[in-house]
């Protein structure tokens, strides 16, 4: 049996009478690389910001890495391993592309409150190293707030990745990116997946991103998990037909 | 690579290039004959860095802080305080005394902040800068009526430094020595990881959260850095004018802060030392022939919002960067065409080929 890195069980989130997460049991093994989808509504996005701590749970648990990390801060959470890029590019706008990753190698090595220390000394390797992951290297002195919508998107990716995250949650990492940058971006995916390790978990409108690159399938509707599977199974089944895929004419 | 990455300097550059042109004007102002221009020079100092720990709140951490003469005044009043005791009986005091009464303004401001800053972290925006604003009141009524300790609306007077300080001159070179020192230490945090946290949280509060930063702990660190800063500057504030008041904790006082920094530019480290410049000057000149002196300084910061946002400093890295611009362009042309030309250089060989 495969280690599981994260577990959720019945998880409830409920906005007046809207059932945004409804009793949702959830498990993803360590390594694993796996999409959520569902139609606009579905509760995805609610479901990551459970995950992360930036809502509060109405019921429910989620075991991370061992630890209960329900009604934890984000910032604990965030520390203790899940680190997350968000669907629209949240990034610190007016810093250069170097100092915004920096800034979060800083945070990893727990090094942030150093008052004195040199910024422009410490953590240098490790910015160059997520920036050329995710081929930002030599955009390093480009102010993040001008870069292009594909380029904020990848300097997303590069601050998470700085977080030296267990879990990776991508929140439509493609969404306004062009064919070759979405290629190149669920390359990179699939890279930090096989040579580090990194357990993905995704959400994405784009099909053909989902059922090339996820090994596992959720899809998620009015907050519950409608079904679970491979792609193929997931492609060739009538309800996901009927409440998600059919609708996009697949 | 890193090395291009690392050379990029941002706004640092404008601070870098002007920080030693200014200390050498201020290591030269004595040359004018009369005590006047060194005691503006002085006060340009004192409050340059009362605006530039003010803009540790606003430009670096994005948020506006209305009750941050609460801590200068602190910082006077405990300086003060200890001065008079020190100084009881004999009406002199002794240059260690000075120097020991120097020294608690900072700490002492720095708690006056952690107080006030634990109340006011919880808070952002508009909300932030309110609450700021009545704690700033609240010291302030609390220093106007304290009579036996603060000598209330009178204030504290006769705060004779002892004899070698008492030439304007040598207290002016005193100020500038600690300011020097002060914006030196200011330099390292701004600079420090600390610093650039401080930046990402302006930039965006939830993305720094999830980077598993404590936002509303590193919001307080900065208060209280920031309100030892003024405190030290109050500090100077006392000596120099050889009494204080609890104005010196008032909002106008505030205010002045806001004025300076706005004046000089906030996404610059030195730009409220240069708003110092402009409005203390405009202050010390212009009152010399109106009292209009309010309308006046209400005119160029008007005119600063309007047509300058980023302050005078913002007029100034423009400039500079359009000079950059072409400049750099030119050294990547030159090292093109020198690439090019690389093979011809290798000898008859390649120019045969």
């Amino acid at each position: 049996m495969t280690q599981k890195i994260l577990g959720v069980t019945g998880l409830n989130k409920h906005f007046g009478g809207v059932k945004a997460t409804h009793d949702v049991d959830f498990e993803i093994a360590r390594g694993a690389k796996e999409a959520i989808i569902g139609p606009n509504g579905a509760g995805k996005s609610t479901f990551f910001n459970l995950l992360t701590g930036y809502f509060q749970p109405d019921s429910g648990t989620i075991v991370f890495n061992g630890a209960d990390v329900t009604g934890w801060a984000p910032h604990r959470i965030a520390k203790a391993g899940i680190s997350r890029a968000f669907q629209i590019s949240n990034i610190f706008h007016r810093m250069n592309v170097f100092e915004n990753v920096r800034t979060a190698v800083h945070a990893e090595m727990g090094r942030s409150l150093g008052i004195f220390g040199r910024a422009d000394r410490i953590g240098i390797d490790e910015t160059e190293k997520a920036l050329e992951l995710c081929g930002l290297l030599d955009k390093g002195a480009m102010t993040a707030g001008e870069l292009s919508q594909g380029d904020k998107k990848k300097l997303e990716l590069a601050i998470a990745l700085a977080g030296k995250p267990k879990l990776l949650l991508l929140d439509e990492p493609t969404a306004g990116m062009s064919l070759e940058e979405t290629q190149a971006t669920m390359a990179l995916v699939d890279r930090l997946n096989a040579d580090f390790g990194l357990t993905v978990l995704f959400t994405e409108h784009d099909m053909s991103v989902v059922f090339d690159h996820a090994r596992k399938v959720t899809l998620l509707h009015r907050g519950e998990i409608i079904m679970r599977g491979t792609p193929d199974e997931v492609r060739a089944s009538e309800t996901a037909q009927k409440i998600y895929l059919g609708e996009l004419h697949l | 690579m890193l090395g291009e990455v690392a050379r990029f300097y941002g706004t640092r550059g404008v601070s870098v290039v002007l920080a030693p042109v200014l200390l050498v004007l201020f290591l030269l102002v004595p040359i004018i004959p009369g005590a006047f221009w060194v005691q503006v020079a002085t006060e340009i100092l004192i409050l340059g860095l009362f605006a530039m720990s003010f803009n540790l709140i606003y430009g670096y951490m994005g948020l506006l802080s209305f009750g941050h003469a609460a801590f200068f005044g602190l910082g006077a009043y405990a300086t003060a305080i200890l001065f008079r005791e020190f100084s009881a009986g004999t009406g002199e005091i002794g240059v260690w005394g000075f120097f020991a009464s120097l020294i608690v303004g900072p700490p002492v401001a720095a708690m006056g902040a952690l107080v006030v800053g634990y109340f006011c972290v919880r808070l952002t925006g508009i909300y932030f800068a309110i609450l700021t604003l009545a704690f700033g009141e609240l010291l302030f009524s609390l220093v106007f009526s304290w009579y036996g300790f603060t000598g209330g609306d009178n204030g504290i007077q006769g705060l004779l430094p002892p004899p070698v300080f008492r030439d304007a001159t040598v207290y002016y070179y005193f100020t500038l020595a600690i300011v020097v020192v002060a914006l030196l230490l200011l330099w390292r945090i701004v600079q420090s990881p600390f610093g650039y946290t401080l930046r990402a949280m302006r930039d965006n509060q939830q993305r720094t959260r999830f980077l598993g930063i404590d936002v509303r702990k590193y919001m307080l660190v900065n208060f209280v850095i920031a309100g030892a800063f003024a405190g030290m500057a109050g500090a100077l504030w006392g000596p120099f004018t050889r009494s204080v008041g609890p104005l010196l904790l008032g909002w106008q006082e505030s205010g002045i802060a806001v004025f300076m920094t706005l004046i000089g530019g906030s996404s610059f480290f030195i730009g409220p030392m240069v708003g110092s410049i402009v409005y203390t000057f405009l202050e010390a000149y212009v009152t010399g022939f109106t009292q209009y002196w309010p309308l006046i300084i209400g005119l160029v910061i008007l005119a600063i919002v309007l047509f300058a946002p980023g302050g005078l400093l913002g007029i100034l890295g423009a400039w500079m960067k359009r000079r950059r611009g072409p400049r750099e362009a030119r050294r990547v042309r030159d090292e093109d065409a020198a690439a090019r030309s690389e093979p011809v250089a290798t000898g008859p060989e390649g120019a045969e080929r």
